[in-house]
């Protein structure tokens, strides 16, 4: 019991960097494009993706709810920017409809699970058939290609030597982690998580706060879509597929527990870049892709194991739960009896 | 600082609140005046923590007014009536297990930093929220563990020390209490009778919802009794004795004179007629 707590913090803080550390010397070792700068870069890309739209990811599930229709929503302002270029709009209305179609749908998910109390597992499912769905609808599963060179600077250009996707995300890091531990949402978020009732009987707004994360949530999708849109000069509908699992599985490596409440959204910013080393080093030691899919899905569950441990560890440590009430009943009506 | 006021500090005007076909309170009617303790009593399901629940602004009421110093309120959320100067000890305490204690403490008003920048970027200022905790609690003579262990970490009623210290540490007007001693030891029940006097010295208004006869005769100036959702007894704690508030409770002691309104027709006496919340 008392050695379970350092141990727990201690594991919590460190064991995913010591793992990221040994996950990113193995791949250095065993192959030789890894460490290269341009693959470098590549990671980088990826991670700066997933990371961003893990940001109020994160702040979801810390506050007890998910968003497992990302990539949908990144698909979809994918093409709905992809058809308004090639209808002739222009980039800059091109860009305002794409990130316009992923935040309307991040707030129609909001307004669902926040304000009418539906599941944010179901609706957000729902999100993710329904906004593939209807991208493929949209574009027949046809590609829409060439945008042009200055669209091309958002996934592929670098300002004082550094990607601009990696300027995107560190600043919305910045920004998150200003949000998570220096302002009063972050507190917020985790009374909202971990305990909802007390929450509301403080006054915290604990509508409005999940709310305003789901449409935070579509907007970092579409920013994300549109990113790797630029990347590939192509508005794809198989990009992001499977987004949301890697987002998933990052945020709860980082140790934001599945059940709200509890994470750091450091911890998050290495599950992150954990995930992405993973997968991309996989294709560097030429591991057939069925297996890597394998590895995220282990990942998630590994994960998910860590957070039960985690669980465990808490509650070892904290048994005695007394039912005051009923203690106070029975002297009330034992008094009531002797008046009788 | 303002002119001694006219007005009692709570005012409840035939209030009544319904759950579904529960009528939890039934035009509930009373006052509380500056510097006056009211233990309020009642079996489990009276309705004690509904109107807790009213005044503290967690829940609007069905019907009825609610004055704080004779203007009506409608409180929108319970910061509302936490501006307005009300602060609650609820049942289930309202603590968020995975804070720690500071953050508890200032949960939903946080310090923000004076700067403009720290302003503008709603900064906290956590050194002198931990500060103010700490000096806080020693000022109230509680002990408890380092004041950033989260509450998890916290037993049962380090907890409750905890809920009340949060209501206790503002300079609130009117202080609702439900059940604060029900986890309590000894040496901590004490502690909180202790605040109670305390706050009463300050000339806070302070309503005290306890199943502990004892405790009530101890602290309160006067006592109400609901029943079933209605007020049966509102008189001085003066003369009162622990069988007959449990008489008066349970309806095996027919209302006295003293008795507010009209008795309701209730059968049954003694037995635990709306023992429905348990
Ligand atoms: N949120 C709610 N939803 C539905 N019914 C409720 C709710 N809150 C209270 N009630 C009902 O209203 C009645 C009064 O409950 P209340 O909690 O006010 O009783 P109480 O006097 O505080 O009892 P106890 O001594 O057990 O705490 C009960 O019948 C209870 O079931
Ligand atoms: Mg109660």
């Amino acid at each position: 019991m008392s050695i379970a707590r350092p141990l727990q913090e201690w594991a919590q803080r460190n064991g995913l960097f010591f793992a990221l550390v040994i996950l990113i010397v193995f791949f250095w070792i065993t192959s030789e494009r890894f460490m290269t700068s341009a693959n470098v870069a590549v990671i980088l890309q990826q991670v700066s993706v997933d990371g961003l739209i893990a940001i109020p990811g994160a702040m979801l599930v810390l506050s007890g709810y998910v968003d497992l229709s990302v990539g949908s929503l990144a698909v979809l302002s994918a093409v709905i920017f992809g058809e308004a270029m090639q209808a002739g709009l222009g980039l800059a209305p091109s860009v305002i409809l794409g990130l316009a179609a992923g935040t309307g749908w991040g707030a129609f998910n909001g307004y669902l699970i926040a304000y009418l109390g539906f599941s944010p597992i179901i609706v957000t499912l729902g999100g993710l058939a329904g906004a593939r769905g209807l991208s493929q609808l949209i574009t027949h599963g046809f590609t829409v290609f060439g945008f042009g060179p200055l669209f091309a600077e958002l996934g592929n250009g670098t300002l004082l030597s550094v990607p601009v996707p990696v300027w995107i995300y560190a600043i919305a890091f910045i920004i998150g982690a200003h949000v998570w531990y220096q302002t009063p949402y972050g507190r917020h978020m985790a009374a909202i998580g971990g305990a909802r009732e007390a929450a509301r009987s403080l006054g915290i707004k604990t509508r409005v706060i999940p709310f305003w994360l789901y449409v935070a949530s579509g907007f970092a999708s579409a920013i994300g879509g549109l990113i790797v849109t630029s990347e590939l000069d192509g508005a794809s509908v198989s990009l992001g597929l499977g987004m949301e699992l890697d987002v998933l599985t990052g945020i709860l490596l980082g140790g934001v527990a599945f059940t709200g409440g509890r994470g750091s959204l450091f911890g998050v910013l290495f599950g992150t870049i954990f995930i992405g080393a993973l997968s991309n080093g996989l294709i560097q030691i030429n591991v057939s892709p069925y297996f890597q899919q394998v590895a995220v899905g282990m990942a998630l569950v590994f994960a998910a194991g860590l957070d039960v441990l985690y669980q465990r560890l808490d509650r070892i440590r904290f048994t005695e739960e007394e039912p005051p009430a009923a203690v106070a009943t029975a002297e009330a009506s034992e008094q009531a009896e002797e008046t009788a | 600082m303002t002119a001694p006021a006219r007005h009692p500090v709570l005012e409840l005007r035939s209030v009544s609140k319904s759950y579904g076909p529960v009528r939890a309170l039934r035009g509930v009617s009373l006052k509380v005046e500056a510097g006056e303790v009211v233990g309020l009593i009642g079996d489990n399901g009276a309705g004690k923590s509904t109107l807790i629940s009213l005044v503290s602004g967690s829940a609007p009421p069905d019907r009825g007014e609610i004055l704080v110093e004779g203007a009506e309120k409608t409180f929108e959320s319970a910061l509302d009536a936490r501006d307005a100067g009300i602060e609650t000890v609820f049942q289930a305490l309202a603590l968020a297990p995975t804070l720690n204690i500071v953050e508890n403490v200032y949960l939903g008003r946080e310090l923000l930093r004076r700067d403009p920048i720290g302003r503008s970027l709603k900064w906290l200022d956590k050194g002198a929220m931990r500060r103010e905790v700490a000096s806080g609690f020693q000022r109230l003579g509680l002990t408890l563990p380092a004041v950033t262990t989260k509450v998890a970490a916290l037993s049962g009623g380090q907890r409750q020390a905890v809920a009340i210290a949060r209501a206790v540490l503002w300079d609130s007007r009117i202080v609702l209490l439900d059940e604060p001693t029900a986890a309590l030891g000894v040496k901590q029940t004490e502690i909180v009778l202790g605040f109670i006097q305390r706050l009463k010295q300050h000339g806070v208004a302070v309503i005290f919802v306890s199943h502990n006869m004892q405790q009530v005769l101890r602290v309160v100036d006067r006592v109400i009794v609901l029943r079933l959702g209605r007020k049966v007894f509102d008189g001085a704690r003066a003369n009162l004795t622990g069988p007959q508030l449990v008489g008066l409770m349970t309806g095996a002691l027919a209302e006295e004179a003293s008795v507010a309104r009209a008795a309701p027709a209730v059968p049954g006496p003694s037995s635990k007629e709306c023992g429905n919340a348990v």
